[in-house]
């Protein structure tokens, strides 16, 4: 009977992976009131002029989040600062290249 | 659940339909859209139907009456060989993704890197021996070539816990198949110590 009820609490576990929200990455978070910000465009531009590559941004715990190429050639996550665009920390698929002190 | 046994080719076609449509939508993609946007669908088609063939054994020791899990074990095999299908699908996206190889090499050293490569490598064992001249020819050895689904198991929990922030999905996913194996220990190590006890 237990077992049962533990197969049973199992797949309502299974259901509510299945259901689970995305949100915040939690990996990085910035601050900055929002009427500060300056524009993911912008951004990228400034981006581009330095040799990155981007392929997409988006906004992750109140930073920008960049995905592309950076100057040296490796495939990057990225996050910037949304006022100051100052790099807070590029990983790749986990590994941590670069981390502001 | 109809009591008529599905015929065979109809369960391949639903296990292929997710493939089909994630296909599709790769060929049909607008613009700002990358291969890499199809590597978490096709990723975790894959771990779920790993996942779905390895709760199938303990499930049916827990609820021996069960039809649907009765049905299902009929048709472990397609599951599994799909689970692999969509690990290819997978690779083939990542492939697409990354560029060129020296990219891919770049990266090979990350841990959420090479746990989803010994993965694939894992799963393709099983999955070439899952034919009946396989289990004929192979006897003894097939069973054992097969248990090879369970490290591909573990290493993909910890390929997708460690890319992309995916703790939490990738324990959750896996939460029912630990349960159960976890059961199927417990009770399998009660009936050695004390074989007169029921299992019920």
């Amino acid at each position: 009977m237990i077992l049962r009820i533990t197969a049973a609490a199992a797949l309502a576990l299974a259901g509510l992976a299945v259901s689970a929200p995305a949100s915040a990455t939690g990996k990085m978070t910035c601050d900055a009131p929002q009427a500060k910000w300056k524009s993911i465009p912008a951004l990228e531009a400034r981006l581009k002029k330095q040799g990155w590559q981007v392929r997409k941004s988006k906004v992750d715990g109140g930073c920008y989040e960049v995905y592309g190429t950076d100057p040296k050639g490796n495939r990057v996550e990225a996050y910037f600062h949304p006022v100051t665009f100052e790099k807070l920390l590029v990983s790749r698929r986990g590994e941590v290249l670069f981390k502001k002190k | 659940m109809s009591r008529r046994a599905l015929p065979k080719y109809l369960f391949w076609v639903l296990l292929a339909l997710p493939a089909a449509m994630l296909v599709s939508g790769f060929w049909n993609r607008p613009e700002g859209v990358y291969p890499g946007d199809f590597l978490h669908p096709s990723g975790e088609f894959s771990a779920r139907l790993i996942i779905l063939a390895l709760v199938l054994t303990p499930l049916s020791q827990l609820l021996p009456r069960s039809r649907i899990v009765r049905w299902l074990l009929r048709h472990r095999r397609a599951i599994g060989v799909a689970a692999f299908g969509y690990a290819v699908l997978h690779l083939v996206f990542y492939v697409l993704d990354m560029e060129g190889f020296g990219n891919m090499l770049a990266e090979l050293g990350a841990p959420a890197i090479w746990t989803g490569w010994l993965a694939f490598l894992c799963l393709l064992v099983p999955a070439f021996v899952s034919n009946d001249r396989a289990v004929r020819t192979l006897k003894g050895t097939w069973k054992q070539l097969q248990r090879l689904a369970y490290p591909a198991a573990i290493l993909t929990l910890i390929h997708w816990a460690l890319i992309h922030d995916g703790l939490v999905p990738a324990l959750a996913n896996f939460a029912p198949l630990a349960l159960l194996q976890l059961i199927r220990l417990f009770r399998f190590t009660r009936n050695r110590t004390n074989p007169q006890r029921s299992t019920t």
